[in-house]
């Protein structure tokens, strides 16, 4: 009867003195596993140029319509790029399928998961907002 | 029939079909690349190989063999699959794979046998062979290292559309498509583009600008020429992206390339009211009234009979028939025609004294609710037709002619699709052609006979055919029951054949060839052109063809037909809607039974109404009966008819004019109220093309403030006091078709006389004078005729695509006239003629004939008709401005 008691009383107190689960969001927060699928950004080269070439494959294969309005024009050397890109996060369910299907490597899930707002239309992308500023993953403090 | 077996399925096929194309009839896969169903099959990539039983132990290809009773064909197993799929890793060796950034991507035959195939890999390797891009040729943009050397738009470019502008260069794996290292100087048609079946021929207007899938599509009729092509009209967010032809591929540069005219800045969008002398802007219940108000006040003060109407050859049938409702319904006169009075109408009216005026007796109708723009008439076994029609000639049978003459016409720049069946018929090898002409053309490389005239000489050069026929061939009888051969006989005495070859300034030995080839000929066409209806003497010109055709011809034998060339979208459809002062719709007589059906409560008039030339003659002579107010549906008048100072002077005797138009034209810019009208996808409604075939347009863009002409005529007839209310075009189309027993059994696509009428022809030799004297002593010739870029006016209007081909117009000369003028290509020259004059930039073009000038007629600068009397041909001098 009491041999229950004790043993619960043991892991209560062993709890106590080991290091807490519980993270201190906001103040601490948490680095996402490197498969963690954050929300679609473009991808620039080292030179800061945008990687897509507007061949709107993401945004036919994207399941929940998060991408669109891609306006595809042409450059001096006959290179094809996009000048308008939307990336709507209040309709993207973080799939991965856009990175997926993109031949060019040129949209990739960021390992952002902060993206609570008053306002939706923050979360409304356009082509400038939706593209990296530096060539890597962007760290979780910009949005 | 034949019975053979695909995949152990019994199939009944039709004899000369190959196993490919009868699996796909049976919706049986064979994969394959280099066919085409527009194409003759070449059997070149062996993608499309089966097995055959009984045949070699080897795999045949599908789309070369054709089927034979008894075969059992197998088109999937081990064997073949493996022999395909190797073929497909050498296809796709070295191939660019930039599906991300091709146009093709997404609508790739490569992309879909790679996905059929399941091809896995391409383990094979071979040197790069990398030749760039070509991005000088204008319009098309060619991408070498995606071409999977098919040869489909070799095929088609040289023996469809003619122009063999690009071929292979270099050999076995090295193989290239090329136009000899140069851009492309060709045609400019762009039907290469639209058979490649990988992304190496380009459209420039599409590139980047959408994806494939993106597009919704509208299948369209075109709105340029008589030709009546169909394509696919592709829009993205209610944008055309392109004009596409799957079917046949073919179009020609203004029809593909056109297009963006209706997005000219130079359109007209608001309705414009002379207001103090000045046309301003206003809106459609200002300008509408203001066009009641004045016609109203003329109608009042001077009767119906002041006020005259031109029908437009732009517009759909369905406007032209409410137009001339308003006149005969509404008004009770025949004032009324249109502007084929200067060239189509000459050759209706030849070929009615010829062959009689078509008629369609015991049609089994009108049925009840048929489809939209079907005819309530069917054609049932008493089913009788008569008179011209059944001797014109459809596109599709074009082909089956076994000799051709093309007489007077530039074929390609007047109609392109006449080209293309002509190309066509050539394929076979027992096919004769004749090309006859002032100019040397195209056709003359094909020509068996080639007979350069003096300009306006044709009578004498059919004369001649005639007599050369009859002299060989003295008890020669027409194929149907004909009248006055022996006056014609006759008239032909006057001269002999020597002296019709040394007028005509052709060699007899030539007509006497020409002769023997018609005669021989079982199923003979005819083709001829504006150039020789535009002459004054177009009407006999079309006799003397007429006769000929009555002569020789085999009607009822497919391709033994005649060919006028029906200018623009809808000229003869504005005729057989009945905008003309003499003929009511369905070509009728004003004194037929069917009349009163036409006049609503007015009593039939019978006395046809002045033609538009007739008009313009009593305005000048200030008649009683000129009429005060013109309402023009279109058409701009002062660039059309000849003589223009004196077309100006006369339409500004007009008191009161109203115009319908998309441009502000000439014409318009005299008018008291402009009305912007829809073009090409912005309106609904049909098209009768050249060869008769009815076309269908559908409302695809927004409109933009412009209204459909059928709408602007029922709502100014309503205000003139003629009510006239239609909820669509279709409604319109139906009204009319009910009355019109010519149409029986017509439909979207069909021909009109095509439909399965039995006809009874017969005919009468009409005589012809031979009088080709062109007044005045000038050194030149000049005729004013078509270029292949454009179409009237509607495409010289930025930013039309065929305008990068031909910005301009200049006037052609021999080289060595020009060299004796001393005028060099970019020359600018002035062109007198005892009218007017002209400054033209100069052209040389060896295909002229020494003291032959050409000038097209199509733009706004040099203004043709400032030179010309009243015809297309006029005698100038040309001298260095
Ligand atoms: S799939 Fe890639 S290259 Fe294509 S549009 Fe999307 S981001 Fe750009
Ligand atoms: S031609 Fe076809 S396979 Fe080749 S790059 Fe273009 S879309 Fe891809
Ligand atoms: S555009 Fe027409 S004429 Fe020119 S190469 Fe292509 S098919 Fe031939
Ligand atoms: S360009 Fe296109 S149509 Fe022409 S050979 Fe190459 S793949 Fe065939
Ligand atoms: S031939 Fe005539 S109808 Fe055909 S595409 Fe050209 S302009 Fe249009
Ligand atoms: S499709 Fe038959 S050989 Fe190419």
């Amino acid at each position: 009867m009491i041999l229950p008691l004790i043993k619960g009383l043991a892991t209560t107190l062993r709890y106590c003195f080991s290091k807490p689960i519980t993270l201190q969001y906001p103040e601490e927060k948490r680095t996402p596993y490197p498969r963690f699928r954050g929300h679609p950004e473009l991808v620039i080269n080292e030179d800061g140029s945008r990687r897509c070439v507007a061949c709107t494959l993401c945004m036919v294969v994207c399941p929940s319509n998060a991408i669109r309005g891609i306006v595809p024009a042409e450059g001096p050397h006959h290179e094809k790029y996009p000048v308008q890109f939307t990336i709507d996060l209040t309709r993207c369910i973080f799939c991965g399928f856009c990175q997926e299907a993109c031949p060019k490597a040129a949209i990739k899930l960021n390992n952002l998961y902060e993206l609570a707002q008053y306002d939706k239309e923050v979360l409304i992308l356009d082509i400038e907002r939706a593209t990296q500023k530096k060539p890597e993953m962007r760290a979780p403090d910009w949005l | 029939m034949i019975n053979l077996t695909i995949d152990g399925r019994a199939i009944q096929a039709e004899p000369g079909k190959t196993i490919l194309e009868v699996a796909r009839e049976n919706g049986i896969y064979i994969p394959f690349l280099c066919y085409h169903p527009a194409l003759k099959p070449i059997g070149s990539c062996r993608i499309c190989v089966v097995e055959v039983k009984p045949g070699p132990p080897r795999p045949l290809p599908a789309c070369a063999t054709y089927v034979a009773e008894g075969q059992e064909v197998v088109t999937t197993s081990e064997r073949l699959t493996a022999i395909r799929q190797e073929l497909m890793k050498l296809v796709l060796i070295n191939h660019a794979l930039e599906c991300p950034i091709c146009d093709k991507g997404g609508e790739c035959e490569l992309q879909d046998l790679t996905h059929a195939l399941g091809v896995p890999e391409v383990d094979l390797t071979a040197i790069p062979a990398t030749s760039p891009p070509d991005y000088e040729s204008l319009l098309v943009e060619r991408h070498t290292d995606r071409c999977v050397t098919c040869g489909r738009c070799v095929r088609l470019c040289r023996d469809h559309v003619g122009a063999m502008a690009i071929n292979f260069m270099q050999r076995g794996y090295f193989t290239e498509l090329g136009s000899g290292l140069l851009p492309l100087d060709c045609e400019f048609c762009g039907s290469c583009i639209d058979i490649c079946p990988v992304g190496a021929l380009i459209n420039k207007q599409f590139k980047y600008r959408a994806r494939a899938w993106e597009v919704t599509k509208t299948e369209m009729v075109c709105p340029f020429c008589g030709g009546g092509c169909s394509y696919e009209l592709h829009l993205k967010d209610g944008e055309i992206m392109r004009v596409y032809n799957g079917e046949t591929a073919l179009l020609c540069g203004r029809g593909r390339f056109g297009w963006p005219v209706i997005t000219s800045p130079e359109r007209l969008r608001t309705p414009l009211v002379r207001v103090n002398g000045e046309l301003q802007e206003a809106t459609w219940e200002e300008a509408l009234a203001a066009a009641a108000g004045g016609l109203k006040a003329v109608l009042e003060e001077a009767g119906p009979g002041a006020l005259y109407g031109v029908g437009s050859p732009r517009a759909t049938n369905e406007a032209n028939y409410l137009f001339q409702k308003f006149f005969r319904a509404g008004l009770g006169t025949n004032n009324l025609d249109n502007p084929g009075r200067l060239h189509y109408v000459k050759a209706l009216s030849a070929l009615g004294q010829v062959f009689g005026w078509p008629e369609v007796k015991e049609a089994d109708g009108p049925h009840p609710k048929p489809p939209a723009y079907t005819s309530p008439f069917s054609v049932k076994e008493e089913t009788k037709g008569s008179g011209f029609t059944f001797v014109l000639g459809s596109l599709e049978e074009l082909p089956r002619a076994d000799a051709a003459l093309i007489l007077g016409a530039d074929l390609t720049p007047e109609l392109p699709p006449l080209g293309w069946g002509v190309n066509a018929a050539r394929q076979k090898d027992d096919f004769q052609l004749v090309v006859a002409n002032p100019r040397g053309t195209k056709f003359d490389r094909w020509a068996t006979v080639s007979l350069r005239y003096k300009p306006g000489a044709e009578r004498l050069v059919v004369a001649g055919l005639m007599k050369a026929l009859l002299t060989a061939h003295p008890d020669l009888t027409p194929a149907i029951p004909a009248q006055g051969l022996d006056d014609l006989k006759e008239s032909l005495k006057k001269f002999s054949l020597k002296e019709y070859a040394s007028r005509a300034g052709v060699e007899a030995a030539d007509l006497e060839a020409a002769a023997a080839i018609l005669a021989k000929a079982q199923a003979p066409a005819i083709l001829f052109g504006t150039e020789l209806l535009n002459q004054d003497k177009g009407e006999m010109n079309a006799l003397a063809l007429a006769d000929l055709f009555l002569l020789v011809g085999k009607p009822g034998t497919p391709g033994s037909a005649l060919y006028p060339v029906a200018e623009k979208a809808n000229t003869r459809g504005v005729c057989e809607l009945g905008v003309l002062p003499d003929r009511l719709p369905g070509l009728l007589p004003l004194d037929s039974p069917a009349a009163p059906a036409f006049w609503g409560e007015h009593k039939p008039v019978q006395t046809p109404g002045p033609t538009l030339l007739e008009v313009l003659d009593k305005l000048e002579q200030d008649e009683a009966d000129a009429p005060r107010a013109l309402w023009l549906l279109g058409g701009d008048l002062l660039r059309w008819l000849p003589n223009r100072s004196r077309t100006e002077k006369l339409l500004s005797k007009v008191k009161f004019m109203v115009v319908q138009d998309a441009f502000l034209t000439d014409t318009a810019k005299l008018a008291d109220v402009v009305l912007p009208v829809a073009i090409h996808a912005e309106q609904e409604g049909s098209f009768i093309s050249s060869t008769g075939q009815l076309g269908v347009l559908k409302a695809a863009l927004g409109t933009d403030g412009v209204l459909p002409d059928w709408q602007i005529i029922c709502r100014l007839a309503s205000a003139l006091g003629v009510p006239l209310s239609y909820r669509t075009p279709a409604q319109i189309f139906a009204e009319f078709a009910r009355q019109i027993p010519l149409f029986a059994g017509l439909a979207p696509r069909k021909v009109v006389g095509r439909t399965g009428i039995p006809a009874e022809l017969k005919g009468t030799f009409v005589l012809f004078d031979l009088d080709i004297s062109l007044p005045g002593r000038r050194p030149f010739t000049l005729i004013i005729g078509k270029v292949l870029q454009h179409s009237g006016s509607f495409t010289t209007h930025e930013p039309c695509g065929t305008l990068v081909v031909t910005p301009e117009a200049a006037v052609s000369l021999n080289p060595e006239d020009a060299a004796q003028l001393e005028l060099k290509a970019g020359d600018k020259a002035r062109v007198i003629s005892s009218h007017g004059e002209v400054e033209a930039k100069v052209a040389l073009d060896p295909l002229l004939p020494a003291g032959v000038a050409f000038l097209p007629e199509h733009f706004a600068q040099p203004a043709a008709q400032m030179l010309t009397l009243n015809s297309n041909l006029v005698r100038v001098s040309i001298q260095k401005a």
